[in-house]
């Protein structure tokens, strides 16, 4: 090819010799070829485009892009053109730019390695789908209602019963289990049965129910919507001390509960 | 205060009937809630209050089990102007109706000594 170029300076052999150049590496013949082909033919796209390659080639992407944009203004659809400003925006982080240049080149009619980085571009722009949004712990939250003022570590533990026997926040461990379940399954219309007791006996309302076992003390009391708070502590615990408990768990049961029908 | 004819818990109801401020005692079917032995003052109604008593105690003992609590030994329901306590074993439940007034300790001591009479 240089032979031929030799013998006829103005041959367009210039592009295909200065393309092997860059390919070889060998950029600053490449540019020399190149730069003498484009004085015979400035208005030469594919020329403008070759300059275009060995600047990238060589990292001058500005210049690079100077190059491609003016094989643009002779070829609109220069194929070339389009693609290597895709890809040197690419490189320069203008995704947008690249998305637009590449998804030209396509239509174009550039190869299946165009469209492979067309793709990629695409989907480095796609929206990330929103984080979903982080719930509240409600559950959890239910459940350590009563921490900080029953001592687990010390056998106690709290709960609030509703009128269908659910135990609906706090809890009760007992040699490493939650027994809130259990302990409110019986407790099924408790606040309906006492109240009926002592109203029968003309006793008024009724304020507490205190059950002692082998094991435990436990202790109820009435709160609002038909529920019951419920304490329970290692056998042995003054009485005086479960109810201050019991009335400490009820204020804040009746807090919880006011909250949740809000 | 109408008094029973005598039967096993006749002195248990007695001495609680003693106790300052006792309205009453009851001893009744844990599961059917119906009286088998009481000492109640005039105008105090047993029955209901008995089935009532019976129950929550049930469900107490119930309770506690399966949470792994132990064996319900001692129920107080307490109201605005008096309370009920009761002990239980073997399906029958001791009771006392007591006026605000009472000495729930020395009530529990004896619901408690009466708990020999079920065994």
């Amino acid at each position: 090819m240089s032979e031929e170029l030799a013998r006829d300076p103005s041959s367009r052999i210039f592009l295909p010799l200065g393309e092997e150049l860059r390919r070889r590496g060998d950029h600053e013949l490449a540019l020399r070829v190149a730069l003498r082909g484009l004085e015979r033919h400035p208005h030469d796209a594919d020329a403008h485009d070759l300059l275009g390659r060995i600047a990238a080639a060589t990292g001058q992407l500005e210049r690079a892009m100077d190059e491609w944009s003016m094989a643009l203004s002779i070829a609109p659809a220069h194929t070339g053109a389009l693609k290597g400003l895709g890809f040197v925006s690419c490189q320069m982080g203008r995704l947008d730019d690249a998305e637009r240049w590449l998804a030209s080149a396509v239509e174009a009619g550039g190869d299946a390695g165009v469209a492979a980085a067309l793709d990629a571009v695409r989907a480095e722009l796609a929206p990330t789908a929103p984080e979903a949004p982080v719930l509240p712990d409600a559950l959890g939250a239910a459940r350590r209602l009563f921490d900080g003022l029953v001592s687990a570590e010390g056998g106690e533990g709290a709960l609030v019963v509703d009128r269908d026997g659910f135990a609906v926040a706090g809890r009760h461990v007992v040699a490493g289990v939650d027994v809130g379940e259990f302990l409110a399954a019986h407790l099924t219309g408790v606040s309906d049965e006492a109240a009926r007791a002592v109203r029968h006996l003309g006793l008024g309302g009724w304020t507490t129910i205190v059950v002692e076992t082998s094991t435990a003390t436990v202790a109820l009391a009435p709160t609002s919507e038909d529920a019951v708070v419920v304490v329970a502590a290692p056998v042995g615990s003054p009485g005086g001390y479960v109810r201050r408990l019991l009335a400490r768990a009820r204020i804040r049961a009746a807090g919880w509960l006011g909250a949740e029908a809000a | 205060m109408t008094t029973a004819r005598r039967s096993p818990f006749t002195g248990v109801l007695a001495a609680l009937a003693r106790q300052r401020g006792v309205l009453g005692s009851i001893v009744v079917g844990e599961l059917d809630g119906i009286v088998v032995d009481s000492q109640l003052q005039m105008g105090v109604e047993g029955d209901t209050v008995a089935a009532l008593t019976a129950s929550l105690f049930r469900k107490a003992r119930l309770a506690a089990a399966d949470a792994g609590l132990g064996e319900a030994v001692f129920l107080q329901l307490e109201a605005e102007s008096g309370r009920v306590c009761a002990v239980g074993r073997n399906e029958l439940v001791i009771l006392a109706i007591a006026e605000a007034r009472a000495n729930v300790g020395l009530l529990r001591v004896e619901l408690l000594r009466g708990l020999e009479a079920l065994a």
